[in-house]
């Protein structure tokens, strides 16, 4: 089955990301780069299928930080291309690891010395991915960065994704283009979270 | 970080068929809105380009209002191989009324109406059937249809990869009537052990069915080229260079692999289909079929001798706007009025709604097409390896009425249990007896056993899986062969499933499988446009449900006697 969509008016966690300056490279042997795409918590505020960006980081930041690593997120302009994000993040990361993330909630596990087109883990699937995964793969990626060999977060599958999400995923893949900013490096940025009602 | 305490606003109260109407499974199914300008549009956009030719020096050097100098290579491919240059400029400034009219008009034939789609642009194409319903769409389909008889194609694949699942269910798929197996692995390296099971699972359930198995390429063009596969369909092209240079491909070097398939005389078509492009973020700012359209005249200009189109993986981005099915019934006909086999989709998880499953089928199973599904799932929708089909095991019967109901033929039928049976049972005893005969993994009689009475991989022993994966490794590095498994079947005291086996494998000698829409009948007879070529005229022409056809498929599961009531017919 495929999650309903969130209808409820649960208060909503909201997140900020404020440009700090050009994205440097990491000199903590012990940190994971978190890098996102053009439009996440930006134009876009929620996955797929409704996690907000907040909850995303939060979960992502936990599951590095549980393991006794720090985290550093910055954001890549140039391209919405999650291989090209994340292989960007692994090269600026101390640890030469990255967790890159598109808006629609797609994310990969890279490392700095892979061939961009390859990863440690990947998760195509967006629909699928919702907040205790988001944990996980921080978990598996600041275990990476300690030089651990975690076991994979296991990939779920569903037939049924395709004629639920197919074409709101393009959607959203042709929108997360349109906020691509040509020739811009990557910048550090820090986040906020509040609490708000989603209306 | 700060937080602020949450506002509560009232939610709306709603109605109770509200609610209702909320919970059909139909509303599972996503929509979106159309956005022609990123090419997220069915058929009718703007954005696509007016039809036009010219024609200087024998060489096409405007098309569709682009100058040669500014020619894309899909351009190029399509003015350079896949019009005919002498016929360009008069068909393509025909009315487009006149072709779509000649396309449902039972006075014109196939053979006039292909002696002007040759000569026609994509954007022509486009034109054209632009103008058509989903009916004429249906009737030009009929007639253009390249084979006489249509046929269905099933996928026989296991969840956990196992060889014995994928040998039982193909032999009970093949006696159901399916003209072509296609298998694909979770795991890639177990593809020799099931493709060499789909194989064996094929002719026992019927000789002469035909079967593949997707792959990455090399490995699908060597499992073909050793005779352990019969054909080849998971080439996949695309409408735009951007997207084709995102797979490190070309039109010409697909054109280059077809042409290694063709030379051992193996089977093999193209894929492609509405959205992929879009999907890819890749459209160009062009319709979905209009795209389509420059697949399927990319693969006439390669030479193959057809394609798989109607969408396949990316259904669910037509499905989703305006008009969608209605472009993929249609560019389901473009492939069969430019003279392609068309192997046409159905083959994908669709929707949540039966209803909405079924209505998207019939302008492919009402006319018929050469293939009505590619494929069918002939496993249960959660053991198949290509995301799940729009039909599975658990409709068979569905299907079976449904062709029963309307008098069609898509190419199905009922068969009774204890045969069903003893095909099951005998696949898995062959592929045993072969796997032993060849030094693979053993099966035991246990797996014999579930095998004759499965649903689904989980109703097998688990495998031992590394010790599979040792066996499928030694099938390539022993460079087992077609012929190595006829041999064994031979050996094992399979005399008949091995005599199939080498007339399928015989066939690649003579070629008569490259011929347009081949398929194999239970006596071997290669059935193709060039002798069973699609003769519609108007009523009482063509293919007809008629005779032994037809009185197979009146048989259903249960339907009472009509000499005695009390009884149902066996």
């Amino acid at each position: 089955m495929t999650t309903p969509p969130t209808t409820s008016a649960q208060p909503r966690r909201t997140v900020t990301l404020t440009e700090t300056g050009p994205a440097t490279r990491g000199t903590r042997r012990d940190e994971v780069v978190i890098a996102v795409s053009p439009a996440f918590a930006g134009h876009f505020t929620r996955t797929i299928v409704d996690v907000p960006h907040a909850e995303v980081l939060r979960q992502l930041l936990a599951g590095i930080e549980e393991q006794g690593v720090a985290a550093r997120i910055i954001r890549v302009r140039d391209t919405a291309d999650l291989a090209a994000i994340s292989h960007t993040g692994a090269r600026l990361s101390g640890s030469g690891i990255c967790v890159g993330i598109l808006s629609r909630g797609t994310t990969m596990i890279h490392q700095k010395d892979l061939a961009r087109l390859s990863n440690l883990e990947l998760f195509p699937q967006s629909p699928l991915l919702d907040e205790p995964v988001f944990r996980r793969i921080g978990a598996n990626a600041a275990q990476y960065a300690k030089g651990e060999s975690p076991e994979p977060v296991p990939t779920r599958n569903d037939q049924m994704a395709r004629p639920r999400w197919q074409a709101k995923a393009a959607l959203l893949h042709l929108k997360e283009f349109e906020c691509i900013e040509p020739g811009r490096g990557p910048v550090e940025v820090q986040p906020a979270f509040e609490l708000s009602s989603t209306g | 970080m700060t937080e602020t305490q949450p506002r509560r606003d009232p939610q709306p109260r709603h109605s109770l068929r509200t609610e209702i109407l909320e919970a059909r499974p139909m509303n599972l199914d996503g929509f979106v809105e159309e956005w022609p300008e990123k090419g997220l549009v069915a058929m009718e956009s703007d954005f696509d380009p007016a039809p036009s030719v010219r024609v200087e020096d024998g060489r096409i050097v405007e098309l569709d209002g682009r100058a040669r100098a500014d020619f894309d290579f899909m351009d190029t491919f399509i003015a350079n191989h896949a019009i005919d240059v002498a016929s360009a400029e008069r068909c393509t400034s025909m009315p487009s009324a006149q072709i779509a009219r000649m396309l449902i008009d039972p006075g014109a034939s196939r053979d006039e109406v292909l002696a002007v789609t040759r000569g026609l642009t994509p954007a022509k194409i486009l034109d054209v059937v632009k103008l058509m319903n989903v009916v004429e769409i249906m009737q030009g389909m009929q007639k253009m249809r390249a084979r006489r008889t249509p046929a269905n194609q099933g996928h026989s694949t296991s969840a956990r990869d196992n060889p014995i699942q994928v040998a039982a269910d193909a032999a009970e798929g093949a006696l159901r009537g399916f003209a072509e197996l296609e298998t694909t692995l979770g795991v890639l390296r177990y593809a020799p052990l099931v493709a060499i099971a789909l194989q064996v699972g094929a002719q026992v359930g019927r000789g002469g069915v035909l079967t593949q198995c997707a792959l990455e390429e090399a490995t699908e063009l060597e499992l073909g080229m050793r005779g352990i596969t019969a054909y080849a369909e998971t080439i996949s092209i695309y409408g735009t260079e951007s997207v084709f240079i995102d797979g490190d491909d070309t039109p010409w070097s697909k054109a280059f692999l077809a042409s290694a398939y063709a030379s051992r005389g193996i089977k093999m078509r193209f894929t492609s289909g509405t959205g992929s492009e879009v999907q890819m973020g890749n459209a160009e700012g062009k319709s979905m079929l209009y795209l389509e359209i420059r697949c399927i005249l990319m693969a006439k200009g390669a030479g193959v001798q057809g394609l798989q189109n109607g969408s396949i993986s990316c259904i669910g981005v037509p499905g989703a706007v305006p008009g969608g099915l209605r472009a993929v019934a249609a560019e389901n006909l473009v492939a069969s009025m430019v003279d392609l086999e068309c192997a046409s989709g159905n083959d994908q998880s669709f929707s949540h709604s039966a209803m909405r499953r079924t209505a998207r089928a019939m302008p492919q199973l009402l006319p018929g097409t050469d293939f009505v599904c590619s494929g069918y799932s002939a496993v249960p929708n959660p053991d198949n390896m290509f995301a799940g089909s729009n039909f599975d095991t658990e409709d068979y019967d569905d299907w079976n009425t449904i062709q029963r109901d309307l008098q069609v033929d898509g190419g199905l039928r009922h068969v009774r249990e204890d045969e069903i049976l003893q095909a099951r049972n005998k696949a898995a005893r062959a592929l045993q007896t072969l796997f032993a005969q060849l030094d693979l993994p053993a099966i035991t009689d246990q797996e014999v056993e579930a095998a004759t009475y499965a649903n689904s991989s989980n109703d097998y022993p688990l495998r031992d899986v590394l010790t599979d994966l040792k066996g499928a490794q030694a099938v390539m590095d022993r460079g087992l062969t077609g012929l190595d498994l006829v041999r064994g079947l031979e050996a094992g005291g399979f005399h008949d499933v091995a005599e199939n086996l080498l007339t399928v494998l015989r066939q690649r000698v003579s070629g008569d499988l490259l011929q347009t829409s081949a398929v194999l009948t239970a006596d071997f007879t290669p059935l193709s446009a060039i002798n069973d070529a699609n003769d519609y005229a108007g009523p009482g022409t063509g293919y007809r449900l008629a005779g032994e056809r037809w009185e197979q498929l009146k048989k259903l599961r249960h339907v009472t006697s009509a000499t005695n009531p009390e009884t149902e017919v066996r």
